[in-house]
């Protein structure tokens, strides 16, 4: 028995605690407030704990391995010989997956012991748990799937995660009495369907065109039938594979776009901020919104036989350039639209988008290992700026309960939201813990060296500039916005003078919230060593071991998982691949670039705004234009009226006037309604009626005759005694001869 | 039996008898008379069965018409009851009367 046969219990410890919490932790919270939040959020924070140290025994395991990918069946799901169609609910243990079990798992275990502090007291503490542990057992089906099948199971059963926890307090109304978490909980949902939809499409096609969902096959066939110019028959068109491949690979963007909330997709993102914090770092930053940029890197070899094809998507953009131009596209604009918000956590949701953008970018340019060490730091830094966002959030409403209970009445009047970055200010005295680790976030998100954000970042920045300036551009500019809204948010935050009271009651949080902050400040801060790349490329040449760099790092690790580096060794595919080096010119723009936004943020914000109903001090400028960017009101202008509109022809048109009024009640109603008149009116009352009722009325008549016979007279009997007496007599006189 | 009446005499009488009773019965209306006529047809057979029984030396007729006796008696009776009960209520024993039963 070799340790990899332990990779089912990953998945099925989260769902021992999922099962235990949704079935006892109610009655265990209800029973004992106290024990019953430490024996439910221990338990879920444990079944987590498990999965990760299962994770780090296959990392061991696949290290001692020679990194060979290993699959772990658990039982066959779906088996149809007569269509040759075969899935196993598979394991699949390579470096890329054990990467993201690492990283769901290490953040999530971090997240359930931080939420343990976080939810302490909600009424609703067991079921928190419960979604938490269901979250991490999809996710983890995701990310270890060994098809796309599997991987969609995950995907959907993470989507429908995310919509329980985005209306997790489903029964809180906004100002306007709107039921706005609930409502940003289906935005969410609809949105993620475009997305599936895009995913369904694609793996029909693959389907088709390989007759499998497995990764390795479709990997290895499509390598096969692109050398061959294979043509796929579709009845009786027959279509190239470059071309099933390009529909296929801009089909699974559309859901990575979906997933991830990339241009045109990512306004159910900051919505979903709507869920408690510690829900808002695992899944809307951490991990869940990666599983887009996991499935781009997943179908590498897709996209780059595309690539090397040289196939256009109606001859105009191949499918990686347009996956790259999303995600550059996303960086830059979702990161300006950052600068105009107030709301902490939707400062940081628009951030992610933004930094999804980067992941995404360096997907679509062929920087798969980039796009996966840019998707663990920011895991790091973005579950630790969310987490240090919640410990805000709890200080300011410490304060504002402090104020609440106090002496004064001047606290609680103006609708105040502990959220909102306005009524802060000078926390840094107040909340000193979380000050510094919000620090080493906000600083390793901006690109500052040595952290975490730097290497990853400049990795992605470097790629770009070797392979595609315009791209590069972009994101150059992304990262300088990036480093603006970044100081902006510190400064309003932590600098200045309180400009609420509940500011300066401000508070710092419990141990048990801020001990995670740390670990994940600590992981900030080492992240960057796990690709730690050469000062130069003369560097890399004159290893000759290993030229790509140390055996650990991710560089060397990730490639095992990604085919398309050894095919692109063995020249059957052109991978655009830049050695892990340092170029100085460019670690020094983006250091110049991360500096200057965070100088500008300075002399922009310094002081401001003095008072909570300030103005900003950019409202008057075109940046906060973007914020009425007409892709913000995509959902509520575009997807809302068009989807209430084909509801609407749905309910009006097709259900009302064809279902329920043409086949219903023309067909279906009528035809009976008129059987029914046809056997109450004729078949009943002219046809059975008629029978009883004749019946009776012959025996009236015949009754009308023989009643004149009973006379009455008594004499008349008599007669007829005797006239029947004297007929007998002759009779029997006549009959005896 | 030296100076035997023929039996020749006993059926014409008896069915003299019958037929008074029978006309009897059909044209009178008293009730009583009815009886009466009814009584005159049960003594013309009794006379007929009595007849026959001397003539054939059989005694099966003399018994069968002390039956009929009995069953005369008892009839009378029940139809003297009745009528005594008609008069009570209609004052009249007027057979033609008595037609509750018209159809």
């Amino acid at each position: 028995m070799n340790t990899f046969s332990l990779a089912p219990l990953i998945i099925f410890l989260p769902l021992a605690g999922l099962v235990f919490n949704g079935l006892f932790g109610r009655m265990f919270v209800d029973n004992n407030r106290e024990s019953g939040e430490r024996l439910t959020g221990w338990l879920a924070s444990l079944m987590t704990v498990g999965a990760l140290v299962i994770s780090i025994t296959l990392f061991i395991s696949l290290a001692t391995n020679g990194f060979e990918a290993w699959y772990v069946p658990i039982f066959t799901w779906i088996d149809i010989p007569s269509a040759n169609f075969r899935v196993d609910w598979m394991m699949q243990i390579d470096t890329l997956s054990v990467t993201m079990m690492l990283v769901v798992s290490g953040i999530g275990a971090l997240i359930h012991i931080y939420a343990i502090g976080y939810m302490k007291g909600d009424p609703d503490f067991s079921r928190f748990f419960t979604y938490l542990n269901l979250f991490i057992f999809f996710m983890l089906i995701l990310v270890s799937g060994s098809s796309y099948l599997m991987m969609f199971v995950g995907w959907e059963g993470v989507g429908f995660c995310s919509y329980l926890l985005i209306g997790f307090w489903f029964a809180r109304v906004d100002k306007e009495g709107k039921p706005a978490n609930a409502t940003a909980g289906r935005k969410a949902m609809i949105m993620n369907r475009i997305g599936d939809f895009g995913v369904l499409i694609a793996m029909f096609l693959l389907f088709w065109a390989f007759g499998t969902l497995d990764y390795k096959p479709i990997f290895d066939n499509a390598v096969e039938l692109y050398k061959a110019n294979h043509m796929v028959q579709f009845g009786s068109v027959s279509l190239p594979i470059t071309t099933v491949l390009t529909a296929a690979t801009a089909l699974l963007l559309l859901g990575a776009a979906g997933k991830s909330a990339q241009i045109p997709l990512y306004t159910w993102l900051p919505d979903a901020m709507a869920g408690p914090t510690p829900v808002s770092a695992l899944m809307h930053a951490a991990t869940m919104v990666t599983a887009g940029v996991y499935l781009l890197v997943r179908s590498n070899v897709l996209f780059e036989i595309v690539r090397d094809s040289g196939a256009l998507i109606l001859g105009l953009i191949s499918s990686p350039d347009l996956v790259a131009w999303t995600g550059a596209l996303t960086a830059f604009f979702a990161g300006l639209i950052a600068f105009s918000q107030n709301d902490i956590k939707k400062v940081l949701a628009y951030s992610t988008v933004s930094q999804l953008g980067f992941m995404v970018a360096a997907a679509g340019m062929g920087a798969y290992v980039a796009a996966m060490f840019h998707l663990v730091t920011h895991a790091f830094f973005k579950a630790l700026l969310f987490l240090g966002s919640g410990s805000v959030i709890h200080g300011m409403e410490h304060g504002h309960h402090a104020l609440a209970h106090g002496h004064d009445d001047h606290g609680h009047d103006d609708g105040f939201d502990p959220q909102d970055m306005r009524y802060m200010g000078g926390l840094r005295h107040k909340m000193r813990t979380t000050y510094i680790v919000y620090l080493i976030g906000a600083l390793a998100l901006a690109g500052i060296f040595p952290l975490a954000g730097f290497w990853s970042k400049d990795e992605i920045l470097l790629h770009a500039q070797t392979h595609q300036m315009p791209i590069f551009i972009v994101l150059a500019l992304a990262a300088l916005g990036t480093a603006f809204y970044v100081g902006r948010q510190l400064i309003m935050v932590f600098f200045g003078k309180p400009r609420h009271a509940a500011a300066e009651h401000a508070e710092e949080s419990s141990p048990l919230m801020t001990r995670p902050l740390i670990v994940l400040a600590a992981l900030t801060i080492l992240g960057g060593l796990l690709n730690v790349p050469y000062m130069s490329a003369a560097a890399a040449e004159r290893d000759g071991m290993h030229p790509q760099g140390f055996w650990l790092l991710l560089e060397q690790w990730g490639k095992h998982s990604l085919p398309v580096i050894e095919l692109s060794e063995e020249g059957a595919l052109h991978l655009p691949h830049t050695p892990v080096v340092v170029s100085p010119v460019v670690a020094g723009v983006s250091m110049l670039l991360a500096v200057g936004g965070l100088v500008l943020a300075w002399f922009v914000y310094r002081g401001r705004p003095k008072t909570w109903d300030e103005a900003d001090r950019l409202s008057r400028t075109p940046i906060w234009w973007w914020n009425i960017l007409p892709l913000n009101s995509f959902y509520s202008k575009g997807v809302v009226p068009l989807f209430n509109r084909f509801a609407a022809w749905l309910a009006f048109k097709f259900d009302s006037e064809f279902w329920s009024g043409f086949l219903h009640d023309r067909l279906i109603r009528d035809l009976f309604v008129s059987f029914a008149d046809f056997s109450a009116n004729v078949l009943d009352s002219q046809g059975v009626d008629g029978l009883v009722n004749g019946a009776g009325a012959v025996t009236r008549r015949l009754a009308g005759a023989l009643r004149l016979t009973q006379t009455g007279y008594a004499r008349t009997y008599a007669l007829a005694v005797f006239l029947g007496a004297v007929g007998l007599l002759v009779f029997f006189l006549f009959s005896a001869n | 039996m030296p100076n035997a009446v023929d039996i020749n005499w006993y059926i014409a009488l008896s069915g003299i008898l019958f037929v008074i009773g029978v006309l009897g019965v059909l044209l009178r209306r008293n009730a009583i008379i009815l009886f009466m006529s009814i009584e005159l047809m049960l003594n013309s057979a009794n006379l007929l069965f009595v007849a026959f029984a001397r003539h054939l030396g059989d005694l099966d007729g003399q018994v069968l018409v002390f039956f009929v006796i009995t069953v005369a008696a008892a009839e009378v009776a029940v139809g003297l009851a009745l009528i005594v009960a008609i008069f009570r209520s209609k004052k009249s024993i007027n057979i033609d009367e008595i037609n509750l039963l018209k159809g």
